[in-house]
């Protein structure tokens, strides 16, 4: 019995002994935040629906109070890993990226919400990386191809002018929305609401354009059982 | 944002917890969107590839683009981790 404790002691400090880096952490932490799209494969059934409302809002209540306590001290910035410094004494980027999802998944259309979210997910860290190795100039270009992608396959079922406008108003609107930073608001967040916003006025004038709204792209999915 | 301020913030190691937050979530991190990923495709093929509805692509792309995306940043990041254990 003695043994299995000690086996146990040590296998707990070897798992802790392991080291990440925090840069990568973030990068893969990002990456993470496409599986929140599972959110519309769901079946659209009532208890299911009832779920889909309250465990994105619940998991968002969770962090924000948690950042709360990290920033009031009750528990240490030690157990949130991967903090940059500017997020010492600010709320965490990931409140920000966690609320841009919440409002997208609620309130916006998946034909807006999918190609936004996809940009803060997967755009955000690939700009970060061309950043990191190539001028400013190869981050507008980049960010805004790999951006323009993403809604050019939420949207490639619309007429062709609606495709072509909401892509690039899109793309563009994430570009802004990360490489404009602001202290107090994230670029997590600015990169799916300024797109989201471009598109939502794009999508409020289809009717007035004479065009028909573009298919969704995941359809609910079905019980088996 | 200047350079020190997009620094990370340094943390001290407790080998007494029972196991630190980040390497508990690491497993999910890597293998949810993978779930999810194989979940589109998997859909993809039972709804649209097998009955012949092409409105199912949508769903292999963005199925192909979470797995895709997120094995271009898991692998420099298990990598990463290998090396710093080494260095321990």
């Amino acid at each position: 019995m003695v043994k299995v404790a000690e086996r146990l002691r040590d296998t707990k400090i070897k798992i802790n002994s392991l080291d990440f880096d925090a840069h990568w952490y973030r990068r893969a932490f990002h990456a993470f935040g496409a599986s929140f799209l599972i959110y519309y494969i769901l079946p659209d059934v009532d208890w299911i629906n009832i779920l889909k409302f309250w465990i994105p809002l619940f998991i968002v209540v969770l962090v924000i109070i948690l950042e709360l306590l990290r920033l009031t001290g009750k528990i240490s910035s030690d157990h949130f890993f991967g903090l940059r410094m500017y997020e010492k004494n600010r709320v965490g980027s990931y409140i920000f990226f966690a609320i841009a999802i919440l409002i997208l998944l609620r309130f916006f259309p998946q034909q807006i919400a999918i190609p936004c979210i996809l940009c803060a997910t997967l755009g955000d860290p690939i700009i970060g990386e061309i950043r990191k190795r190539f001028s400013m100039n190869y981050v507008y270009l980049f960010g805004f191809l790999v951006c323009i992608f993403f809604f050019m396959i939420a949207w490639f079922r619309s007429d062709a002018l609606l495709f072509g406008l909401a892509s690039i108003a899109g793309g563009f609107g994430a570009i802004i929305g990360e490489t404009k930073k602001f202290w107090w608001l994230d670029d997590d967040f600015m990169i799916q609401m300024i797109p989201a916003f471009l598109l939502l006025i794009i999508w409020i004038s289809i009717p007035y354009l004479g065009l028909g709204y573009p298919g969704e792209i995941i359809y609910p999915g079905t019980i088996p059982w | 944002m200047n350079k020190s301020e997009m620094k990370y913030m340094k943390k001290e190691f407790y080998f007494s917890k029972v196991i630190r937050a980040e390497i508990f979530f690491t497993p999910f991190l890597i293998a949810i969107p993978l779930i999810v990923g194989l979940f589109f495709i998997l859909d993809w093929y039972t709804r649209g590839f097998l009955e012949g509805n092409t409105a199912f692509y949508g769903e292999l792309i963005l199925g192909i683009i979470i797995i895709v995306g997120n094995i271009t940043f898991d692998i420099p990041f298990v990598k990463s981790l290998r090396v710093l254990s080494k260095k321990k």
